[in-house]
Parts: C-alpha cells; structure tokens; sequence
C-alpha cells in the first residue's frame, strides 16, 4: 500500500484510488484512535513527565531538567534492577521458546488425545496472572511447599537472593509456554509436508528433519516469538509483586525495573522519577529491539 | 478440522494476549479498572459507592449501612480492594478519575488529601449536626483528620495491640501464661524456652514491616521514640530506641524463625499454623483470627509485657476516619452516611458486632463480648497508655527505606546499631524533603 501510493502520487488519483484510501483510512480509524488515546499519547505524556518533580495528584509539577535521570542513573538500585531483569528475561526466553518449539513440533503429529494435549499446555495462560504467582508463592514456600515437601529439602526458593530471580522466571516460563506452542503450531501448518516426504525417502529421521526443515522453515515465527518475548520479559512485573513480598530478603536482587517504577510512581507518589524509570527502559528496549532485527536480516531464511 | 481447532486456538490466544496486556500494564491501571467498578454507582440517586480495604469488616459493616438504608432510603455498597491497591485506586481518582463517595482514611496518607482539596470539607456539616458528638472521640484522631482548622473526615475506630499466645504450647513447655506482671524480660526467657532446636517451634515472630502491631511498642514501651516531639526528626538516634531495637535484634537471633521464613510466610500465618507460640498482634486481626479454627482452639490473648525500668506498656494505636469525596455527586447522601457511622448507636453496632472496636469513647467494652473464643479484656487494657501511630505529612516516603534498611538487620548482614544510624539519617533526609 505504501509503495503503491508512493508512485502514484505524481499524477492525478482516480477516484476509485481515493475512494480506496479514504476507506483505507476509515478501517484503520477505530485502530488508530486507540493506539494513539491509549499509548502513544502516554508514551509522550511520561517523557515529558520524567523532566519533571511531580507534586501530589498531578498538581504543581516543577520543572528540573534531567535531575531524575541523574538520580536514578546514579542509584546502584537501578543498575541492579537492570540486571535483574535481564537476569529474568535470559532464562526465560530462551526456555520457553525452546520448550514451546519441542511441544509445539510433538503435538503437530497425529496422536491420540492431541486437543487435550493442546488445551492443558495452553491452560496456564487462561488463568490469572496474579491467582497463578499466589499458587506458585505457596508451591515454593520453604516452610510448608509442595515442591520442599517432594524433594526433601529446605530451600528458600524465593528468599535466597542468589536464586529468587530464577524461581520466579520458571513461573514465567511456566505460563508463556503454551502461547508460544500456539504461536510455533501455526506456523508449522504453512511447511508443506512435500519436504518431509521428500527428505525421509532420502533418508533422514526425525531429529535430521527438526534440524534442516523445521527450525529453518520457522524461522520468522521463532524470530517474532522472539522479539516478543524480550519485551514481554523485559516488563515482567506481575510476577515479581506478586510473588515477593515487601519484607522478603531477595527483593532487591529480584525486583525488575518496571517493579521500581511503581514503587516510585505508586508507592512513593513520585510520578516523575518513575517516569524517568520506565523511558530509561523503553530506551534499553529500543535499542535490544534494533539488535535483534539486525540479527534477523542475516539469519532470516527466505 | 485441524485449520479449525487451529484457528479457535489462534483467537483465544490472542484475546488471552491482549488481556496479559491489560493485565501486565502494572498495578496503576488494574486498579485503575477497580475504581471505575466502585464509583460507577455514585450517580445521582443512585447507590453511594463506599470504599474500604478490610474484608474482615465488610459483612459487620454492610449491617450499619443495611440500617442506614431501612432509615433513609439511600442505598450504599461496599467494595473491599486490597490495601496496596486502595491507594493507587484513590490516587488515581483523585488525580482526576472517578473516586468512590465514602471510604477511609489512614493516618498514612491522610495530611497529602487534605491538603490538596480531594476530601469534603466537613466543618460547617459537623457543626451543624444534632447526632454527632465529636468531643466523644480522641484528640489524636481528630487532629489527624483536621488541617487548617478544618476537619475532614469522622472518626471510625481504634486499635490496640496485645499479645497472642499459644496455650497448647505454653502447657506443654510448663511455662505460665503471659500476664501483666510479664516485663519485656520474661518475655523474652519464655520465647527462648518456647523454641525448639529442631526448628518445628519458635517463641514469636515480628518482620520489619510489623512496626504499628510489633517492634514500635518496645521501643515506646523503653522509653524511646520513632519520631521527634515535633515530627520533624528521627527518633531512631535515640539511646532508648537503638537498646529497644537491639533486645529485638535478640529475639531475632534466639527466638524467631528465619528471617525468610518469617517473610515468605506471614506471622499470622506462622501463628495460624502452629509454628510459633506469641505474636503481638493489633485487634484489627481478630475478626480474622476468630474464624481460624486452630488459632481459635489454642490461643488467647494477654497484655504486651511492660518494661521494669520506665513501667510502661505501651500499645501504639491508630485510628482511621470515614471521608467523602470532595467531587461526589451526592454530597448530602454521603454525608448522611458518614455522619450515621459516627452516632453512638453505631459506634456502639460496631464494637457489638466485632467490627473494630469503636472510637466512640466508652462504647467499646462491648467489643469484648463479641466471641467467646479469646478473652479480649487485654485489648481493651492496653488503652491505658498509648502512643498514637507515628506519621508525618508523607509517612511512607521514609516508612519505606525504614522497613529496608531493617531487613539488613533481620538478615544479620548489618548490625542492628549500624541500622538504626541509618533509619535516622535517611528519615531525617526524607522528612526534611516533605
């Protein structure tokens, strides 16, 4: 549509084209009025905001310049909420793709029980993220789990700073997978079953398949899958509150950067410097974002 | 078939996205939804949308206003959000969405909504008023709740504090129960013979966030304070605070369970489940603790120790207060209710019905009465002395880093002196920033 108008911008329009554009922008309306009341209006809101020391209920707002990012890049808290949070985002992505992808080709073949399969891998993402973190905070409960109770042993899951963030990526894991598997199932229906054919009648099994046909053939799915879920772990948050509470001694070796801004914005009421928080992150998005396209571009199989 | 299943899928996944979505947005925005959900019956004429974060109190409450309604015809519900969520719901109403009519104030937050006009201004309506009496209830809780000789808000309740015990375990041990003539002392001897080497029982429990129903009152109790006279400094720099925080510092080494434990888990819920055998504990849990079927067969409740030097038993107390939105749509219906939670008759209701006790003065000895499972007499004794709860214009900006810093101790990375320097300075910091 682009190029298109692109090149016929020079002459005059027919008026089917400008019927066509204007009913193009008409669709596209509804969507756009959303996305722009909803986020990208916001979006500027915050960075303007995050120049800014905010007085109660958004009256009497001062004007400091970069004093917040000066502050928080200068807070050891920040860096080490960052690093939680790619602590977080490094498990859990490359496990739930990996996990998702193995399910995702094992339940692409004719078995018995295959909805059922589906449906119970996909159910962990119906459920509440906040009812699943409360399950999953008393699964992990070093005085009375189930997980301590079976394995007979007395590990603080959730309060040894050194493996607290772990626990809770598991739980991410745990709940993305089966919208990933979805994701990898659809696009495993568009590899014509021909070079399966073809490449068993020379020979390869299974494993020699998933390797050469499938994972190449699905690559702009996975590579979506990707970049989406980077972002996604990225802004974990839910989990985190959920699952830590305000005493817990690993919280600050847990807690991500969205985390921090609601405890600056929410808790602390200082809007602007939980505006600086989240623009730092969106900065840091933006630019893993950028890299992993780059990637894309030369292992894109096309 | 298959492209069907499929496609069902497909869609589910997608809408299930796009809820993660709203749902992942952070907690602004899903309280945010709540807000919507509490005013949305705050239209003229309609049902006055009162919001409150105990659930515990709701089915006493929901009694009052079953009255309130046979006697006007004005109906009222009410809504319980989490108190984490309360706040970011009230804040966001209040910085310019829809706010619930009638709720609660706390003596947390309150300074920063007066100041900024969210609350009605209730002077001219209380003056004016034949039911209430306002000399009926303490200085302190009305003085939270007035700004610039305005006031804004009623006075609901009070709470004390007083120490849970569990008896089975005291028997079993062949300790007395705790009583008055109990010092901090005793108390600390009995906990340490309460905890077994095995780890399946401690004497109490207390984390840093526990200061109004746990570590403040030994620190008031000793003579110390947490703020200055003048709620302009800290008093964590006090001697008597820092000997206060250090004989809690003992009970953390020799008779608490870990620290973890203590966080993962929640005293009560350590009480509950028969881990440890006392738990200073505010009267705002026993509604809760009433329905609990072990802690109703084996605990009851005594007074806080007393310290032998200063005599004092000290029983920090709070008390919140019944506000009405400033942009309701139905001032005088709102008002109506509020001023009916403040009369005697229901003030009285109230403490019968074992809401809370009430701050009506006088009307809460019938508190007591409303179980048979615990005595409830200490509650009430631990009126005798109190210190109203610490606050300051924006408490929670140093109440925070307070609670953090502590964790260090409780974790035995920092010793509890060194703590207690930095509470002060960064409460000093943070006030003078206010």
């Amino acid at each position: 549509m682009a190029n298109e108008s692109k090149s016929v911008t020079k002459k005059k329009w027919t008026s089917q084209e400008k019927n066509e554009c204007i009913w193009g922008w008409a669709f596209i309306l509804p969507t756009m009025i959303g996305l722009i009341i909803l986020n990208i209006w916001p979006i500027f809101d915050t960075i303007i905001q995050s120049f800014f020391k905010t007085g109660d209920f958004g009256k009497g707002n001062i004007f400091i310049g970069l004093q917040n990012y000066k502050t928080i890049l200068g807070d050891p808290e920040i860096w080490q909420a960052l690093l939680n949070t790619f602590k977080y985002a490094i498990v859990e992505v490359p496990f739930s793709i990996a996990i998702a992808l193995v399910l995702a080709v094992l339940l692409n073949r004719k078995m018995v029980g295959r909805a059922a399969y589906r449906t119970i891998f996909f159910l962990p993402m119906v459920a509440a993220p906040a009812a699943i973190a409360m399950v999953w905070r008393w699964l992990y409960n070093s005085e009375f789990g189930l997980l301590n109770h079976i394995l007979g042993t007395k590990t603080n899951w959730i309060s040894n700073p050194s493996i607290a963030v772990f626990a809770v990526a598991i739980i991410g894991i745990w709940s993305i997978v089966g919208y990933n598997m979805v994701l990898f199932l659809a696009g495993l229906q568009d590899i014509p079953r021909d070079y399966y054919e073809a490449s068993s009648i020379d020979g390869a099994n299974g494993i020699n398949q998933f390797f050469n046909i499938t994972i190449p053939l699905l690559s702009p799915t996975i590579f979506f899958v990707a970049i989406t879920r980077v972002i996604g772990g990225l802004q974990v948050f839910d989990l985190i509150f959920m699952v830590m509470d305000k005493n817990n001694p690993a919280l600050y070796k847990t807690q991500s950067l969205v985390y921090l801004f609601y405890q600056e914005s929410f808790v602390n009421n200082n809007k602007g410097m939980g505006s600086a928080i989240v623009v730092f992150l969106l900065i840091i998005i933006m630019i893993i974002t950028v890299l992993q396209m780059q990637m894309q571009k030369h292992v894109y199989y096309n | 078939m298959k492209k069907k299943i499929l496609s069902v899928i497909l869609a589910g996944a997608m809408a299930m996205s796009l809820a993660a979505c709203g749902g992942g947005n952070s907690g602004g925005d899903s309280a945010g939804g709540n807000g919507g959900g509490a005013s949305s019956g705050g239209d003229k004429g309609g049902t006055l949308a009162v919001a409150i974060w105990d659930n515990g109190q709701k089915a006493g409450l929901d009694q009052i206003i079953a009255d309130f309604t046979a006697e006007t015809g004005v109906k009222a519900e009410i809504q319980v959000i989490t108190w984490d969520q309360y706040w970011t719901l009230l804040e966001a109403g209040a910085s310019g969405g829809d706010m619930p009519d009638v709720f609660w104030m706390h003596s947390n937050e309150a300074q920063k909504y007066m100041e900024n006009d969210i609350l009605m201004d209730l002077t001219d309506r209380i003056a004016a008023s034949e039911k209430l009496e306002m000399d009926k209830f303490p200085e302190d809780i009305k003085n939270m709740y007035s700004w610039d000789g305005k006031t804004y808000a009623v006075p609901k309740d009070v709470d004390t504090i007083a120490l849970f015990y569990n008896k089975t375990m005291f028997d079993e041990a062949g300790i007395s129960y705790p009583d008055e003539s109990w010092t901090w002392d005793d108390f600390y001897d009995a906990a340490v013979k309460l905890t077994k080497d095995d780890g399946s029982q401690f004497g109490t429990a207390m984390n840093p966030s526990n200061e109004q129903d746990g570590w403040m009152n030994i620190i008031y109790s000793m003579g110390g304070r947490v703020l200055s006279e003048d709620k302009k400094s800290s008093g964590f720099d006090d001697p008597n605070t820092i000997k206060a925080m250090e004989y809690v510092q003992k009970l953390i080494d020799n008779a608490m369970p870990p620290a973890t434990t203590m966080a993962e888990t929640g005293t009560d819920v350590l009480l509950g489940s028969g881990k440890i055998a006392m738990l200073s504990q505010g009267s705002w849990m026993v509604p809760q603790f009433k329905e609990h079927e072990y802690i109703a067969e084996n605990c009851d409740v005594a007074v806080l120790p007393k310290d032998p030097e200063t005599g004092r038993r000290v029983s920090l107390y709070n008390g919140l207060g019944w506000a009405v939105s400033a942009k309701t749509a139905n001032p005088d219906a709102a008002w109506q209710l509020v001023e009916w939670f403040g009369t005697k008759d229901m003030q009285l209701k109230q403490a019968q019905l074992g809401v809370t006790m009430a701050a009506y003065d006088g009307v809460s000895d019938d508190w007591k009465n409303n179980t048979d499972k615990f005595n409830l007499q200490p509650y009430l004794d631990m009126r005798e002395d109190t210190v109203f709860r610490p606050s300051t214009r924006a408490t929670l900006t140093w109440w925070n880093p307070m609670c953090e810093i502590l964790k260090e101790a409780w974790n035995g990375n920092k010793p509890m002196a060194d703590c207690c320097a930095e509470v002060a300075a960064e409460m000093n910091e943070a006030i003078a920033n206010e």
